[in-house]
């Protein structure tokens, strides 16, 4: 116990709890994805009335692990004629920004890897980090599919990033700070989506559109473009795109849960459970609507954003202030 | 002011669209979980084709080897249709039937061409082989197996 | 109009033979005999009446070579057939493909199965033999392709172009349905051209029939469309009656009816699946699969297999239907008209999705005689046409049925025909049932070798995707001479280059899955 004391004391207790928060993180990002896919698998299964994964253990829940193993052994392909260092550096770039955004989460009172007194900065920062890494893939990946996948990608990470932003404004104006942990305890009385309907609506299309989900899925629009922008990716590093896709599907829920419905706060249960059960409420919604909806269009999907999201934030924005400042 | 309409409808439209897609996330399942489950063939069923037993003499089949199939098949499925006279028989008696099932699209010519009624579509239906020759079937032999079963 | 078109043709063409045919024999009104000189007049004439290129084909008669025109009128039945007769040694005929741009492809054809050149036809390529051909494979003597015929075909080169490039749209892509390529000129994400590819399911059909006895080939027209393969049956069988003079009991007539309408709510569910995925929306389709599982089980009762089905008989069926088979029939219209309700909600109303129909892919009315399109292309445009009401078979003039049609002809109006589509069939199917009557379903006295007098047939039947004809030539022997499969898909796809051009590529994809397009049935 001791030496474990000099230990700490000599490599200093934070960078403990940043290494502790690191494995912690990566954990959590990996049974995050081993459930959304087969939560995914499911609800797509009954929602087609049809039972989807159940043969590899109780209801399906191995059949995750045995698909991580499968994607695991499959051999890595390189087509001919890639830009090699960009293709192989896509699916690791793409990771980064998915992985600093836990570190801000507030999962419960103690439960956080770092209160930052700019939490949301450093998550709206890094998450447009990601779009970069599509493009690279994109580029990268010398297919004339996987370059409009990309283009689509920008511009529509450019177009929803803006009413994104706009419909957490109200909120940190109501809440007077920057940090998660700060937003969530202002919320323990009434939650913010009673005062904020609309920025929670915005919000919510803004981050379905962020993580490229049906009906908002044009970058990888199967239909159209093969499969966008990872079309020419096989094995761990089609793998590492899917892993990145559903931990931004859980992040944005997160956020969504902690700028909107409180967060850890609830009766009776802890406060973690209540975390997770909005959460994954909310990645219910979205797959629930992955299921039903067909795609967008590209001009359609854009104008959305500007003609609609855009101004409605910002009223939205401005009729917060006034009242605030009345 | 249309296009405010236009999105509240819009957005309804949308809602009414989830509300269908969540009753069938709570209604039972329609698929069959085949290899456990199995549903009733129809009697009319178009398996591959078998020889029917003689009504009079169970034991051998009705075929006279005419060759009238085989010469009627669109694909050339059926190979080869021998047979020979047995003792106290007026007409020959099948010792052969290769049927090639790979080709054969069960469209029941042969069964309609058969003058003396001989052939008839079997319900088997999970078939399955590791090369083409599994589906070289003796009819012959396939209907000496049924009667032993029987 | 029969009588008022042939004055026509006398007073305004006076060196064309014309005559009124039998059309109770033929399936046709008028024969007409053009000389290489007066053709492109007498194609003229009939473009100028309105009247539409049903097909166009050619027959070989070791003597001289025939080419097929057959032309019919949308707003009111008149099939022509004008031929012209072409040396064999060195066959050459003017192009059409000025007048009807549907030609375009019926002559690439035609050069390339019979070696007929068209002079001023504008790219006289492949269209479905890309491997190369030694002989001209509809001929019947062997007929080596010459060098220079050679070059002429093997010139399929995309031109390159500043600030454009090209996107195979296929031939595997998850929205061509099968193995159709279409080569896209791009822009960015604007189509600049789009040239269809087509042969990848090539598997000549037309020549198998001719090695084959009518009987045999009876397996067969199910492998061209295989969605609506009960429809391309009767199209092969009730051609093959006509020919021969079979009367059809009434009994096998209603039930034909029955599963032929069965069979196209099938085929538009499957559209339906297929067109919703390619929106990108992907519930749908199992959705339509399951009402298709009922129609199928439905179906496989009485015909005994389950999508290629060989059911129609020269003269009747296979076998008859139980009362099993209308309990399920009728259990299955009840299930569907609530099923209905279900689709209207989940897609019809649903904005993304009328969003990304409406006001896409427009097809002019006054455009579509020149492709000769049918189904519900046409409908979708405003006009009722439709086989089974200008031209019925089977007991469909039996039966009370409504034509539903569009109005503007884009790909909401070609999704809500169809819809509507299956309601009518359904109710097709109730009414059918209602007044089934007893008796046998197979005719007496059909001879097991066929052989039909000398002559031609056309006979058309409006399949799931529109006509489908079938044009028999018999020589007395039991295999026909030649048979000619006049099919929708084929003449349905040659607007797609125009509708896709200068729309983005979603819009296109859209579009292209609205036209319902089998593949197979393209390719034959």
């Amino acid at each position: 116990m001791n030496e474990l004391n000099n230990i700490m004391s000599i490599i200093g207790k934070e960078t403990v709890r940043a290494i502790i928060g690191l494995i912690g993180v990566l954990v959590l990002v990996v049974i995050n994805a081993l459930i959304l896919t087969w939560a995914e698998r499911k609800v797509a299964g009954h929602m087609q009335r049809r039972i989807a994964a159940k043969e590899v253990g109780p209801f399906g829940l191995i059949q995750p692990i045995a698909d991580s193993l499968k994607l695991l052994g499959k051999e890595l392909i390189t087509p001919a004629n890639v830009e090699r260092s960009l293709f192989y550096l896509a699916p690791t770039l793409i990771f980064i920004p998915v992985l600093v955004s836990f570190v801000v989460i507030p999962f419960d009172s103690y439960l956080q890897v770092k209160d930052m007194n700019v939490g949301i900065l450093v998550i709206l920062a890094f998450s447009s980090l990601s779009v970069l890494s599509i493009l690279i893939a994109g580029w990268g990946s010398n297919n004339k599919y996987s370059l409009i996948g990309a283009i689509r990608s920008v511009a529509q990470n450019i177009a929803y990033e803006i009413p994104l932003l706009l419909s957490l404004l109200p909120v940190i104006i109501i809440a007077h700070s920057l940090s998660l942990k700060d937003i969530v305890e202002a919320q323990n009385g009434l939650w913010f989506v009673v005062y904020q309907p609309f920025a929670f609506l915005i919000f919510f299309i803004a981050s379905v559109a962020e993580t490229n989900r049906t009906p908002f899925d044009l970058p990888e629009a199967e239909s159209e473009l093969v499969a966008g922008f990872h079309t020419e990716y096989t094995g761990m590093r089609f793998a590492l795109f899917f892993l990145a896709e559903y931990t931004n599907i859980f992040i944005v829920s997160a956020i969504a849960a902690t700028f909107f419905l409180g967060g850890y706060q609830g009766p009776i249960l802890p406060g973690i459970v209540w975390f997770f059960i909005k959460t994954y409420f909310l990645v219910f919604v979205i797959l629930w609507m992955r299921w039903t909806f067909p795609r967008v269009r590209f001009d359609q999907l854009l104008n959305f954003s500007w003609k609609v999201l855009i101004p409605t934030s910002l009223v939205n924005l401005i009729i917060t202030a006034g009242i605030l400042k009345l | 002011m249309t296009s405010v309409m236009d999105i509240i409808n819009g957005a309804a439209s949308l809602i009414v669209g989830m509300g269908v897609t969540i009753k069938a996330f709570f209604s039972p399942v329609v698929t069959v979980q085949y290899p456990r489950q199995t549903i009733n063939i129809t009697p009319r069923f178009r398996g591959h084709t078998k020889l029917v037993a003689d009504d009079e003499k169970p034991e051998r089949t009705k075929c006279i080897v005419c060759g009238m199939c085989e010469r009627n098949c669109p694909s050339k499925s059926i190979k080869r249709v021998s047979g020979e006279k047995m003792e106290g028989e007026k007409k020959k008696t099948a010792t052969e039937y290769i049927l090639n099932f790979t080709t054969c699209s069960q469209c029941g010519i042969c069964v309609e061409t058969c003058p003396v009624d001989a052939l008839a579509f079997s319900a088997d239906y999970n078939l399955a082989g590791f090369k083409r020759e599994d589906f070289y079937f003796d009819l012959v032999k396939e209907f000496e197996k049924r009667k032993t079963n029987r | 109009m029969v009588k008022k078109t042939l004055e026509d043709i006398k007073n305004t063409l006076q060196d064309v033979d014309a005559s009124e045919i039998s059309y109770a024999e033929r399936g046709y009104h008028l024969a007409i005999e053009a000389q290489k000189g007066s053709l492109v007049s007498v194609v003229e004439f009939f473009a100028d009446k309105g009247f539409y290129l049903a097909d166009l084909c050619c027959v070989d008669y070791v003597e001289y070579l025939e080419l097929v025109y057959l032309f019919n009128n949308f707003k009111e039945l008149c099939r022509a057939k004008v031929t012209l007769k072409v040396e064999p040694d060195k066959p050459v005929a003017p192009t059409i493909s000025h007048i009807y741009t549907m030609a375009h492809w019926y002559e690439r054809e035609i050069h390339e199965f019979f070696g007929v050149y068209f002079e001023g036809h504008q790219k006289l390529t492949y269209l479905f033999l890309h491997n190369g051909i030694d002989c001209y494979p509809l001929r019947k003597n062997r007929v080596p392709v010459t060098d220079d015929d050679k070059k002429l075909l093997d010139s399929f080169k995309p031109e390159e172009e500043e600030d454009a490039f090209f996107i195979n749209l296929g031939p595997q892509h998850p929205s061509t349905h099968g193995v159709l390529r279409v080569v896209l000129k791009m822009d960015g994400e604007y189509i600049l051209s789009a040239e269809p590819v087509l042969g990848y399911l090539h598997r000549m059909h037309e020549k198998m029939a001719e090695n084959r006895s009518y009987q045999q080939f009876l397996p067969n027209p199910a492998r061209m469309d295989y969605p609506g393969a009960l429809l391309f049956n009767l199209a092969h069988v009730a051609a093959v009656e006509k020919l021969c003079g079979i009367e059809v009991p009434e009994r096998a007539q209603y039930i034909r009816t029955i599963t032929c309408e069965l069979n196209r709510i099938s085929s538009h569910l499957l559209w339906i699946g297929a067109f919703l995925g390619d929106l990108g929306g992907l519930t749908p389709f199992l959705y339509a699969f399951d009402d298709r599982e009922n129609i199928l089980d439905i179906l496989e009762s009485a015909t005994g297999s389950r999508l290629t089905y060989c059911y129609f008989r020269f003269g009747g069926l296979y076998n008859d239907i139980d009362d099993n088979f209308i309990d399920m029939t009728k259990k299955f219209i009840k299930r569907m008209h609530e099923r209905l309700g279900m689709y209207e909600k989940l897609i019809t109303k649903n904005v993304i999705f009328i969003n990304r129909v409406r006001g896409i892919g427009i097809l002019e009315q006054s455009e579509v005689p020149k492709y000769g399109c049918s189904g519900p292309i046409i409908r979708s445009t405003g006009m009722p046409f439709d086989i089974r009401k200008v031209e019925p078979y089977a007991a469909y003039d039996k039966i009370d049925f409504e034509i539903p049609t569009g109005k503007t002809g884009d790909n909401m109006d070609r999704y809500m025909v169809r819809m509507k589509e299956m309601e009518i069939s359904l109710n097709i199917v109730e009414k059918a049932i209602e007044k089934l009557p007893s008796g046998p379903f197979n005719a007496e006295k059909v001879p097991k070798k066929l052989k039909p007098p000398k002559g031609d047939v056309y006979h058309a039947v409006e399949s799931t995707r529109g006509e489908t004809g079938v044009y028999i030539v018999s020589d007395e022997s039991d295999k026909p001479y030649r048979m000619r499969w006049r099919v929708p898909s084929f003449s349905n796809l040659m607007t797609f280059p125009a509708l896709a051009q200068r729309t983005l590529l979603a819009d296109a994809i859209a579009t292209m899955g609205s036209f319902d397009l089998v593949i197979p049935e393209i390719d034959r």
